[in-house]
């Protein structure tokens, strides 16, 4: 993870090669990223998107194996990262 | 008519011309906001044809207004009308824990019951549901 300020973070991981970014993964996704104060986003496919918005999320179009790069901001943002680094690679 | 929980996140109830898109609608927001969000989801005539149940609707929205908040998702034309009808005739006490979210049904519930499911008060889940009204797909 790269951190760029106290409060700002940054993490890039993969979807699961198999795993599109559907309407239910992303479900999860924006669930767990609703857990944390945090503003996420999420960058795939040159798209951007609230890591909090499920229309957003699913309009990113992200197909199996793509990158997600993710970015939070405040004050639990590390916390935002690990959770939704830990829940990425397990999507299936 | 008893939307049946405890858990108090915001209750969802979706109203439609087919019971068959009530149904499948509220089969697909379970799957992807999870099973704590209460849906109620109304559809069809009260002989089972299309149309809507304006009885169904009027029993829901007088349930609705002893929860713990509900977002009211509409399809369009008598669906809408009926819920409308069914407000005139509440108590402004109920009328504050009823929140109608101007938004297309499927996506608007969608949004509706993810952020439903995060623990956010209904006034926010109608938020969230009516950003559908502007959310790109492609």
């Amino acid at each position: 993870m790269q951190q760029s300020s106290e409060s700002d973070a940054t993490l890039v991981v993969a979807l699961p090669a198999t795993v599109d970014l559907h309407a239910r993964p992303a479900g999860l996704l924006v669930r767990e990223a609703s857990r944390f104060g945090a503003a996420i986003a999420i960058v795939a496919n040159g798209r951007r998107a609230s890591a909090k918005s499920i229309l957003e999320v699913l309009a990113l179009g992200a197909t199996g194996g793509t990158d997600l790069t993710l970015t939070a901001s405040g004050a639990d943002a590390a916390d935002a990262l690990a959770g939704l680094g830990e829940l990425i690679p397990r999507l299936a | 008519m008893n939307f049946g929980d405890q858990n108090g996140l915001a209750h969802l109830l979706v109203v439609s011309h087919s019971a068959r898109i009530a149904e499948g609608l509220a089969e697909l927001l379970s799957q992807v906001a999870g099973p704590e969000v209460t849906i109620l989801a109304i559809g069809g005539a009260s002989d089972g044809s299309l149309g809507t149940d304006g009885e169904r609707v009027r029993e829901a929205l007088e349930a609705a207004g002893d929860g713990p908040g509900t977002v009211v998702l509409m399809d369009i034309g008598s669906s809408v009308l009926a819920v409308r009808a069914a407000l005139a005739e509440l108590e402004p006490d109920q009328l504050e824990r009823i929140f109608v979210a101007d938004a297309p049904l499927v996506e608007g519930a969608l949004a509706a019951a993810v952020t439903a499911s995060t623990g956010a008060p209904a006034d926010v889940v109608a938020a969230a549901a009516e950003e559908a009204r502007s959310a790109a797909k492609l």
